[in-house]
């Protein structure tokens, strides 16, 4: 009777938001699913804090592939069939994005929608239409090619790509940069339209091409949406619609142990020393820690371990946390998003964020009640030099100044007085989400998107990377890469592939 | 029309792409593997934020006929993790069977943070206040939690110019203050106001008169209560004191008894001071129209139900506590979150402004500051 109570069909590691909607998703089609959760809110990175008068989210900027119930992205889609839509309150930011440089002092703000950002490009960059144009046509067929690889989940007709995608395929293999230069677009406009690069962790001379343009795209044609109140109110939502559905969702239990019998999936065991079993387990978490420490390392394929060894961690990320007492029109602040870098090459900045206060940030402002305003400041790390750099002794100081030079940063870019403004203030490094999340060295972008780690070799050897039988990985550090969108609809997949896995389950 | 390319022809380009699977492979399959163990950034925050610290008292002094302080040091490790001025600890006492769990001030630490002191006021009823004075022995042991807090001197959103008022043993959170050479370093000036009913019960009188008489940027104004003498003001901590000082641009931390907050801030307001030049410690303020009565308390757990009684007048946690129940309280004050349950069914008073926004909707509550009106349900989630 035990032996029944602790066996489930699925096991789902880690309430993130790729966990979260794969658990929901397997409960929905009716599958006993345990979804195990190692801190006490459900989220991982899709969270909310309290300070003052103000509520923070942890993460989350905007959500792209949303849209509206006119004009609906595919989260929008995952959404609805999960049945959140009307539990969520989404509010739709009408801008794309403004970029300000430190050293080249230029500023450009491009807005939504297709012929706007043309036409705004075009005054920004005279004769930049034509190739703008190509970009937008090539944007278009790789949204659909990319549509066709998941429907085909990594099986693709060669045939069917040639005659429907051949565009698609020839830029699949190449950098955005490299794509840009092809189709002859002028440097200005190549600078200012890789502004996003950050939310993927990759320079232009290294990034994707396809990667890139499909969230770009995604972001002009469909407004991104922030919700009403923060991320945790979707994370809540997804948690709350799964034990409602009666979902086993056991929070403070981290996992310790994944078992594997005959190269298979059997179960897991929690840090308090429970035994859960099951054929299939959804790793919410990442392969880093999976096959280095949740499994028996004589069970682990040294392929895996290849695997693992190969990957470079992605970005860490420093985020200050501002509750301001004023509110956007006293700030003289109009916008949602600003992008501050040096200047406007992402190759040179790249580099440049291998240093701890190089000052390039990300900030969201948002007015918030009683004439006040909320603003996050973000800025990545690559490499390890906060790993080297940062000691036990050195924390809180380290912490100050980084804080400090991100405020200074932003008030050079902009010529806005915010630290008279700030009445609360929370400061967090790759300490704090290593703290929260348990990430290996606290990143926040999961692995590097570079070379052979991009998103296309990923999802093309998806298939072949599964080392251990009935054993998905979904998240930052999946096959979609990082980001909410990502997260949610890798989520999805995963859990549709082991759905389909399951029908071949001996009983 | 030609095909469009990016190489050398559109072929290629292709082949390119249908490559880029086994090119992965290959890179994957040439990389020598690494036992990857550790990541540095995972150990510092295990350093600086530990789940728990085992602890024995290495040393108790009485400070004040009521107040003792205890130095907690570290049994399996050689130093406390760093921490910054305002920074409290979670202390557990099992005592008959219960768990209780009550937040200190770090009152102090020394440059190579082998220990940290607490300091306690005998609380009449306060059972562990009672308990730490009359039973505590050096060389006992304690689980505490944390460093955790908000009380915390922030350069970006402070003035450089500070004044802090202290009420009694609202004095501990300070002491760490005036111990640290950084803080001090990055100050203009700092005044400290400091209340107690007479001289006899201002704790550490030696120590801060050592530290202010070192250094000029400090000043330190002792208020008595129930004693007139000299070079002590008399009475309350009150406008006509306050405004002795000039108040304008300058940070007002405050540390003490509930009723102090209270009047403190009608003054604050009274004086157009800005939100962010006022912080308080964390406090608990008792809610009116609390019901003396008994009613049950029902928690629901992962994999059992609880069911115990429960008193109008006595937080939730504090019925948990007497209960045998297991919370996960850290802060006591409804600040951190830590105990964080749903109500799911019963009336209660609650202070919510702490509590997220979509958590107020979904009725989660903190225990810690929730006071029943009538029988109550909650779902916590621990086993």
């Amino acid at each position: 009777m035990e032996e029944a109570n602790n066996t489930f069909d699925v096991i789902v590691i880690g309430a993130g938001n790729g966990g979260l909607v794969a658990a929901l998703t397997l409960q929905k089609k009716g599958k006993k699913v345990l979804l195990l959760e190692k801190g006490r809110v459900p989220g991982g990175f899709a969270s909310s804090f309290k300070r003052g008068r103000f509520e923070f989210d942890a993460s989350l900027h905007e959500l792209c592939e949303y849209g509206t119930p006119e004009n609906k992205g595919e989260v929008y889609y995952l959404f609805e069939s999960l049945g959140l839509t009307d539990k969520i309150t989404m509010i739709p930011i009408q801008e794309t994005f403004s970029i300000y440089t430190l050293d080249t002092h230029e500023q450009y703000t491009m807005p939504v929608g297709k012929e706007a950002f043309l036409g705004q490009m075009e005054k920004y960059v005279p004769n930049s239409t034509a190739s703008m144009l190509h970009f937008f046509d090539l944007c278009e067929e790789v949204k659909q090619a990319l549509a066709y690889l998941n429907e085909t989940k990594g099986h693709p007709d060669t045939n069917v790509l040639m005659e429907k995608f051949p565009n698609f395929m020839v830029v699949a293999p190449y950098s955005v940069q490299k794509v840009l230069e092809k189709i002859r677009m002028p440097i200005k406009a190549q600078e200012i339209l890789t502004t996003y690069w950050s939310y993927l962790g990759s320079p232009a001379e290294s990034l994707s091409f396809v990667h890139y343009a499909s969230m770009i795209y995604s972001y002009i044609t469909n407004a991104p949406v922030i919700p009403k109140n923060t991320s945790h109110e979707i994370s809540l939502t997804l948690s709350e619609e799964f034990t409602n559905l009666g979902g086993k969702l056991e929070y403070l239990s981290p996992v310790k142990e994944i078992l594997i019998e005959n190269g298979s999936v059997h179960g897991v065991i929690t840090e308090d020393n429970r035994r859960f079993l099951t054929k299939h387990i959804i790793a919410d978490i990442s392969p880093h820690e999976v096959y280095t420490k949740l499994i028996d390392q004589e069970k682990v394929p040294d392929k895996a371990k290849k695997f693992v060894s190969s990957r470079v961690l992605g970005a860490r990320g420093l985020c200050v946390y501002l509750g301001l007492n004023k509110s956007m029109e006293e700030l003289g602040l109009d916008r949602y998003s600003y992008f501050i870098y040096h200047t406007l090459n992402s190759n040179v900045e790249y580099k440049r964020m291998h240093n701890l206060y190089n000052g390039n940030l990300v900030a969201t402002l948002q007015n918030n009640h009683e004439d006040t305003s909320i603003m996050c400041l973000t800025s990545l790390l690559f490499g390890d030099v906060f790993d080297q750099e940062v000691t036990e002794e050195n924390y809180y100081e380290v912490k100050e100044k980084i804080a400090e030079n991100m405020v200074r940063s932003f008030e050079e870019a902009t010529h806005v007085n915010i630290h008279e403004a700030i009445e609360e203030i929370e400061i967090a490094t790759p300490v704090t989400f290593a703290r929260y999340t348990n990430h290996p060295d606290g990143v926040i972008y999961g692995y590097l998107a570079q070379g052979y780690d991009n998103l296309l070799p990923r999802i093309m050897n998806e298939p072949n990377e599964m080392y251990i039988k009935n054993l998905h990985f979904c998240g930052g550090f999946g096959s979609r890469l990082s980001g909410y969108s990502s997260a949610y609809l890798n989520g999805e997949q995963e859990a549709l592939k082991t759905f389909g896995e399951m029908k071949n389950d001996t009983i | 029309m030609t095909q469009f390319k990016i190489g050398i022809n559109a072929k290629m380009d292709m082949l390119k792409f249908k490559n880029l699977g086994q090119e992965r492979e290959k890179e994957i399959n040439k990389t020598k593997i690494e036992n990857i163990n550790t990541y540095q950034v995972n150990k510092l925050a295990s350093v600086l934020h530990p789940a728990k610290i085992k602890v024995k008292v290495a040393r108790i002094k009485k400070e004040t006929e009521d107040v003792k302080s205890f130095y907690l040091q570290p049994i399996n490790q050689e130093k406390m993790p760093p921490f910054l001025p305002g920074m409290y600890i979670t202390l557990i006492i099992k005592k008959d069977g219960r768990t209780y769990k009550r937040a200190y001030s770090i009152s102090g630490s020394d440059p190579n943070r082998s220990y940290y002191r607490i300091t306690i006021k005998k609380v009449t009823n306060g059972m562990v206040s009672n308990y730490m004075f009359e039973e505590c022995l050096e060389n006992d042991s304690f689980t505490i939690l944390g460093p955790f807090g908000q009380f915390t001197y922030q350069p970006l959103r402070d003035s450089k110019k500070m004044v802090f008022i202290a009420g009694g043993s609202g004095i501990t959170p300070f002491m760490s203050y005036l111990q640290n050479d950084h803080f001090i370093k990055s100050i203009e000036s700092l005044t400290l106001f400091y209340g107690a009913k007479s001289e006899f019960d201002l704790i550490f009188k030696k120590e801060i008169d050592e530290i202010a008489v070192n250094n000029p940027k400090i000043k330190v104004i002792y208020v008595l209560s129930e004693q007139k003498r000299d070079g002590y003001a008399y009475g309350f901590i009150d406008e006509e004191k306050l405004l002795s000082e000039n108040l304008e641009g300058k940070s007002i931390f405050v540390s003490g008894p509930t009723a102090m907050y209270f009047s403190l801030n009608e003054i604050f307001k009274k004086l157009d001071v800005p939100n962010k030049f006022v912080r308080h410690d964390i406090f608990k303020e008792v809610p009116k129209n609390l019901q003396n009565e008994t009613f049950t308390l029902t928690i629901k757990m992962l994999d059992k139900t609880i069911t115990i009684p429960c008193h109008g007048n006595e937080t939730l946690i504090k019925s948990m506590e007497v209960g045998r129940v297991k919370t996960l309280i850290h802060c006591t004050v409804g600040e951190c979150g830590f105990c964080r349950s749903k109500l799911l069914s019963g009336e209660v008073i609650t202070e919510n402004s702490k509590v997220r926004t979509k958590d107020q909707e979904k009725k989660y509550i903190h225990p810690c500051v929730t006071y029943p009106l009538s029988d109550v349900t909650i779902e916590v989630p621990i086993k």
